[in-house]
């Protein structure tokens, strides 16, 4: 019995052994703590392209999409015949600088959704600092262009952060003109409006003519009380808080105009 | 087992209860003394660290409890084949699968005792955030662990006084029950650990736990699918263990009256396990989507992410547990008068499933450097880019589920004679079922290198109908078909060659790493985060490890695990010997 029980032994530790043994000489990649970052007034670009480039590769999850050419653009390499990130980003959107337009895409990700993509990616200022996202946008401007990322805009986004009246869910600015509330919302991000936007949600193009005056204002107070075919798996990108956001007035100024796209 | 083990055992769980019991009033001490400080958050375990001595008590608490919850359900299901079907060696079976879940029970609770212990004194800050939300749902869960563990000694105790008649049925309604409570046991424990995974949305890391409602914290989005997932994966690892009882058995058997009692425990032992595993997949694919469903982020960080490459080990695992399973059942039709008919088959069928492991195995979608990157020529592989995608993987994961769902036909049928005048019709038209489902799954495996990503995901819910719709159609013909069948000669139950036995083993060890590994998984696409985006690990632990460190964790819980259980079977052997019913007529 000894010579089986030997043999019932090696075939275990066996067994376990080589699944430990393979699972040691796959790649081993561990996930990192985000390490939090302290800057100060005399912050170099060479500092936060570091820390930048540490998180990116780390714990910032950055490669679990980019890089890959199916998820996400590719941001180190070039994407279709645009060269990497630095090189591009400061003519992605009309309007924005490169500095601007990273930071937007990392803590407003529905804002510029890349043609081709889905909206997957999330709102980075969930696990990252402030001076955190700063270093990688410096990294990302590093890729191909100009770091122009300054302790000024570290300043600034305390400031900010300390303003209860900026950020994406604060109130938008007294205007009742459709169109700049429009921008203001970030409506174009995901509704087409002539050569404006993109068609993540249904297009504003006749929208007029689909709908009424009273679905158009339930479906931005509202919108996933009814989610028009064909667009099922965007259900839950649209922000609910337009109705805290928008005054009667602007809300109504945006119902008509919308309405009259016919 | 003689009286005075069963009040060990008894006794054991008892303490171990106590133990509970103390370690809840050494946790409010802790919590109190704690907030009197207002400073201590993690405690120091000597030499492998707080993380490593966590990790272990929970895993080998996590490997008892799944056997002592998964074997009652078939002890359930045999003993009501007893009395049904009129079958006296399943009414015996049950009774043996019993006595090794009282044995090992006890051993569960005490694990449980040291996971609390632990919690409370190396993670107090996270262990407070956890008992201010659910703790009704901890006091529910000591009064359904007595419930439990009293219903497992009547159940246990009272086989023999309730052996006849209508006591019998009474009997079997105790086994009934006392998977309700296992059930309700592993359904709260379950809300704890996937509420750290997926917090409601309402909760934030300013949130004070004691304001998060007791049931939106239960009621989680991945808690119905991991209770799912476990509920099934239970059922396969507790076939796989008891499987592996009887292998020992079988090769330690003194008496050919031995050795045909557990070859035929541990044909049963593996039925139940692979035949639940059969099903294991799509309870997966329901959680992982839920997940998705839940935080996108979390989702890709698990397929895509830094765990991308543990889905490889995965592969490799389950593709170990198909090729032991089939080679157990194809050494197993030797010993079925008229099976070496199908055996020329078996060749192609280890074909099928040695290219279905392959391609299942082939990574993708890896994290790659720059360098890497340009190494390759773009992001991923020319060649295996290609049968790395989940068209490719999908098709071949069902048709190796195809293929073993046909070893077991196979089986089944080999020692059968069907006498129906329709048997020929039967056979044909379960063949076509076969040849429709293989060709459905081949065709759009293919189809979905020429579709979009969303549209290709919708593809695998058409594969695996038909492989369902299949292996349903195919089983229910076959009852009706085999309905008296002639006999080609009686199974020759114990002539099974000693190597089919270790089979059994590596199945057992096989299921005890996998689960493991994604037990690593579950828990490590949290990442830094003790409970999801609302608290995060401050620990110097926090750190989520590679594959290499984890699979050394995973491997010394399972050494100490099979270590522990072999002594608990060893220790029952030597108090009884199992009452063996001879072979039906």
């Amino acid at each position: 019995m000894w010579a089986t029980n030997l043999k019932i032994l090696g075939v275990t530790i066996g067994t376990i052994a080589l699944y430990t043994l393979v699972a040691n000489v796959i790649p081993q990649i561990e996930s990192e703590v985000p390490e939090e970052l302290t800057f100060t007034g005399e912050v170099s670009a060479a500092e936060l392209v570091s820390a930048g480039e540490e998180l990116y590769a780390g714990a910032g999850g950055c490669t679990a999409c980019h890089g890959l050419g199916e998820r996400a653009p590719n941001l180190l390499t070039g994407e279709g015949d645009q060269g990497p990130i630095g090189a591009r980003c400061g003519t992605r959107v009309e309007g924005e600088d490169c500095k601007t337009y990273l930071h937007r895409s990392m803590v407003e990700p529905g804002a510029f959704v890349v043609p081709g993509y889905q909206p997957i990616m999330p709102d980075v200022s969930r696990t990252l600092s402030a001076n955190q996202i700063w270093a990688m946008v410096g990294y990302l401007e590093s890729q191909g262009g100009q770091v122009d990322v300054t302790a000024a805009d570290l300043e600034a986004e305390e400031a900010s952060a300390e303003d209860p009246a900026t950020g994406s869910g604060a109130a938008l600015a007294a205007t009742t003109d459709p169109q700049e509330l429009l921008n203001q919302m970030q409506c174009l991000a995901c509704h087409r409006l002539g050569s404006q936007g993109q068609e993540v949600g249904p297009p504003f193009d006749g929208i007029g003519g689909r709908r009424d005056a009273a679905y158009i204002r339930g479906s931005i107070l509202d919108p996933a009380a009814d989610v028009s075919t064909g667009y099922e798996q965007f259900a839950g990108v649209m922000p609910t808080n337009f109705g805290e956001r928008l005054s009667a007035a602007q809300l109504e100024a945006i119902v008509d105009f919308l309405a009259g796209q016919q | 087992m003689s009286g005075r083990a069963g009040r060990l055992a008894a006794l054991a769980a008892v303490a171990a209860l106590g133990g509970l019991a103390f370690g809840g009033a050494a946790w409010a001490q802790e919590a109190a003394g704690g907030a009197a400080a207002g400073a201590r958050e993690y405690g120091q375990f000597p030499g492998i660290g707080s993380r490593a001595a966590i990790w272990i008590a929970a895993e080998v608490h996590l490997m008892f409890a799944a056997f002592v919850l998964g074997v009652p359900m078939f002890a359930m299901v045999a003993e009501a084949i007893g009395i049904f079907g009129g079958d006296e060696r399943y009414d015996r079976l049950a009774r043996e699968f019993t006595r090794l879940l009282l044995i090992a029970y006890s051993a569960t609770a005490i694990w449980g005792a040291v996971l609390l212990f632990f919690l409370t004194t190396l993670y107090p800050r996270f262990w407070s955030h956890l008992a201010s939300i659910f703790e009704v749902s901890m006091w529910i869960y000591v009064g359904l662990f007595f419930l439990e563990s009293f219903t497992l000694y009547l159940y246990y105790y009272g086989w023999d006084r309730m052996k006849a008649g209508a006591a019998k049925y009474g009997h079997w309604g105790l086994a009934i029950l006392l998977n309700v409570w296992g059930t309700a046991v592993m359904f709260i424990a379950d809300s704890w650990l996937s509420y750290m995974m997926s917090p409601p949305a309402a909760v934030t890391t300013d949130t004070a736990p004691g304001m998060v409602q007791l049931w939106s914290a239960i009621n989680n989005a991945t808690w119905m699918p991991i209770n799912i997932h476990r509920v099934i994966a239970n059922v396969v690892f507790g076939g796989a263990v008891v499987a592996a009882y009887a292998a020992y058995r079988f090769l330690a058997a003194r008496s050919e009256e031995e050795r045909e009692h557990y070859d035929w425990m541990g044909y049963v032992g593996n039925l139940i396990a692979i035949g639940a595993l059969i099903v294991l997949p799509f309870a997966g694919y329901y959680l992982g989507r839920e997940i998705y469903e839940y935080n996108e982020q979390m989702g890709i960080t698990m397929m895509g992410g830094f765990m991308s490459w543990l889905w490889i080990i995965q592969a490799f695992l389950i593709g170990v547990l198909f090729l032991a399973g089939n080679y157990y059942l194809w050494v197993g039709m030797q010993r079925i008068p008229g099976a070496e008919r199908f055996l020329p088959y078996t060749k192609w069928m280890l074909l099928v499933l040695v290219i279905g492991v392959i391609v299942w195995a082939t990574p993708h979608t890896m994290i790659a450097d720059r360098a890497e990157l340009e190494a390759m020529g773009g992001s991923h592989h020319p060649f295996l880019g290609v049968l790395g995608v989940m068209s490719a993987k999908n098709t071949a994961v069902n048709l190796m589920i195809l293929t073993t769902f046909l070893s077991f036909l196979l089986y089944r049928r080999a020692n059968k004679r069907p006498v129906a005048s329709w048997a020929r019709a039967g056979t044909l038209i379960q063949a076509a079922l076969f040849v429709i489902a293989a060709a459905i799954v081949l065709f759009y495996g293919v189809y979905g290198y020429f579709v979009t990503a969303i549209v290709r995901i919708g593809f695998s819910v058409y594969q695996v109908l038909a492989v369902l719709f299949t292996i349903v159609g195919v089983t229910a013909i076959d009852v009706f078909m085999l309905r008296g069948a002639e006999s080609r000669g009686a199974v020759r139950w114990g002539k099974m060659p000693e190597r089919s036995q270790y089979a059994l083993f590596v199945l057992a060890v096989t299921f005890t790493w996998l689960m493991g590994l994604m037990g690593f998984a579950r828990s490590g696409i949290r990442q830094h985060w003790h409970v999801w985006e609302v608290m995060r690990d401050t620990s110097p632990w926090a750190a989520t490890p590679a594959l290499g460190y984890a699979a050394t964790m995973i491997s010394v819980c399972v050494l100490i695990f099979l270590g522990l259980i072999s002594f608990i079977f060893w220790l029952g052997g030597l108090v009884e010997k199992p009452q063996l019913v001879p072979k039906k007529a």
